[in-house]
């Protein structure tokens, strides 16, 4: 049956010419980073490299600067995911299930950090970040990253816990469980993966986070980000910059692809106002 | 929590209208917010954020609302893969993006290669000029802009669109008439994110752009860090809120909408 459909359908030009137009677009940069990697020598006007190989994966993975900025990096990201989690998980859930004084003003002050330019945003919190001697800090640079998060770890658990059924809280309720029991038995298995989703975006999105940590940690406090930006910016070897690329990028977009079901749905979208 | 992000805004609004004179008495003072209109330096600055921002505005709205009147209107997996594509970029860190681009269209880059095998002449690099943070920044923007048109689209039903289409309606009548003054609301939201993202951005204007003039991420950045001048640096972004204020509260009145629903 499904075999007949197609062969009378049109031939979908429009599809096909935006598939190949974003194909171009988005996945060539990409490849094109990816092909430096493994590249020991590619001159111009070369179409291909002249050399593959995986020297250079080893000068980059034996640099004490790399590793002490993915060590960095990667403590940076778990304290900052764990905050936000422990701050806006259960303000998520009191914004999701509750009413109180305040809610709307709370609930918009969170999302405020949206509304405004970002980096002049940032540039606020640095001025007062400064007076407090919290600049060239790890922890200053956590408090400026946690500003990032709160949208992604805040909208998404609200929209989790909102989708729960209540139906079946409340017939757990009706058979004896206590609140605990029913958010530990109902409530969290069906919110968790989203939250997991959420989580795994805040991670993520804080390892990668290049402006705040520029700002507030550079030079002293150097992540992954901050030292790509030098090597963008001085390093004669290209190569270094396209190992670090590939290195860093394609486990965290392995990662991100777990959370892909929460961007596709329109929640996401409606986060945003959309 | 909420309070390290409107303290600090409160504080900056303070700070830069409430400070001593030369005479050191506390007082009512916009000698700061003077000094930014008058020189010429910070108003090139601003003048170039504010056409980068339009033009990214621009572009991404020729871009995006033909990709999401497709996937509105489509189904199968063509119109899978290409969505799967238009929300790609947000999965692309913007440094990693910065430095791709870097090497496609830097001088010698991909595109310089290509061009070269066909037996065209090298391009200019957009690379350092004004055009390098528009490529960057529409590239990264694409995502959100065609989710949330296509959060819009799906609010029109396909009845409204069939009888149109009945009565005779060609296509462009029946966007201009039935389906843009319905998803007016999206194309505003999906604006307002892209100008609030766009105006203060950092990272691709200070790896792709020129360094004169310069946007206000990388001007704020440099007036902050490198001339340690935290007063001129708050009065940028204090400006920078004022430029944004109305896609900031159109956002969250937006937000507080949905909220409703």
């Amino acid at each position: 049956m499904s075999d007949l459909a197609p062969a009378r359908a049109p031939i979908d030009w429009t599809g096909i010419a935006f598939a190949a137009l974003l194909s171009l677009v988005v996945v060539v940069p990409l490849v094109v980073v990816g092909t430096w990697a493994f590249t020991e020598a590619w001159r111009y006007p070369n179409v291909i490299p002249q050399q593959f190989g995986l020297r250079f994966w080893n000068q980059t993975l034996t640099r004490p600067d790399v590793w002490a900025a993915l060590t960095l990096s990667l403590q940076l990201s778990t304290v900052v995911t764990l905050l936000s989690a422990a701050i806006c998980l259960p303000a998520a859930y009191a914004f999701a299930r509750m009413n109180f004084p305040g809610r709307t003003f709370l609930f918009f002050s969170f999302l405020a950090g949206h509304a405004f330019p970002k980096f002049g945003l940032l540039i606020a919190i640095a001025a007062i970040f400064l007076q407090l001697n919290l600049i060239g800090t790890f922890w200053g640079v956590v408090l400026i990253q946690l500003v990032g998060t709160l949208l992604f770890m805040i909208w998404i658990p609200v929209a989790a816990f909102q989708g729960v059924d209540r139906r079946m809280e409340e017939a757990a309720r009706d058979v004896g469980a206590g609140p605990f029991r029913v958010f530990w038995s109902v409530t969290l298995p069906q919110a968790g993966p989203t939250i997991a989703a959420a989580l795994l975006l805040s991670f993520v999105g804080t390892f990668y986070e290049t402006e705040g940590a520029w700002l507030i940690g550079a030079p002293g406090i150097r992540t992954m980000p901050v030292l790509m930006i030098s090597f963008i910016n001085n390093q004669m070897v290209i190569q270094f910059g396209a190992v670090l690329s590939v290195m860093l990028w394609v486990p965290s977009f392995i990662a991100l692809m777990f959370a892909r079901r929460v961007i596709g749905g329109g929640a996401f979208a409606r986060g945003f106002g959309g | 929590m909420a309070w390290l992000i409107i303290w600090p805004i409160i504080n900056a609004i303070g700070r830069t209208i409430w400070r001593p004179d030369a005479d050191g008495n506390a007082g009512f003072n916009l000698s700061s917010y003077t000094f930014f209109f008058s020189d010429q330096y910070s108003i090139n600055n601003l003048t170039i954020t504010l056409w980068t921002t339009g033009m990214c505005a621009a572009l991404l709205l020729a871009i995006c609302m033909p990709i999401a009147l497709y996937l509105r209107f489509s189904q199968g997996r063509l119109p899978a893969y290409v969505q799967a594509l238009a929300i790609f970029p947000m999965f692309v860190p913007s440094i990693i993006l910065a430095y791709a681009f870097i090497r496609v269209l830097g001088p010698n880059g991909m595109v310089d290669i290509l061009l070269n095998w066909v037996g065209l002449p090298k391009i200019r690099t957009p690379y350092l000029t004004p055009w390098g943070p528009v490529i960057g920044l529409v590239w990264d923007n694409i995502p959100l802009t065609v989710l949330i048109l296509l959060s819009g689209l799906g609010n029109i039903a396909n009845p409204a669109i069939e009888a149109a289409r009945d009565v005779g309606a060609s296509r462009f009548q029946v966007f201009w008439h039935i389906i843009l003054p319905r998803i007016s609301n999206s194309v505003l939201v999906a604006i307002s994110f892209a100008v609030l993202g766009i105006f203060s951005s950092f990272t691709l204007p200070y790896l792709l752009g020129p360094a004169s003039p310069e946007m206000m991420g990388p001007f704020m950045n440099r007036t902050f860090r490198e001339v340690n001048d935290p007063l001129n640096a708050i009065t940028q972004a204090v400006i920078t809120f004022c430029f944004c204020i109305a896609f900031g509260l159109f956002y969250v009145r937006s937000v507080a909408r949905n909220q409703g629903k």
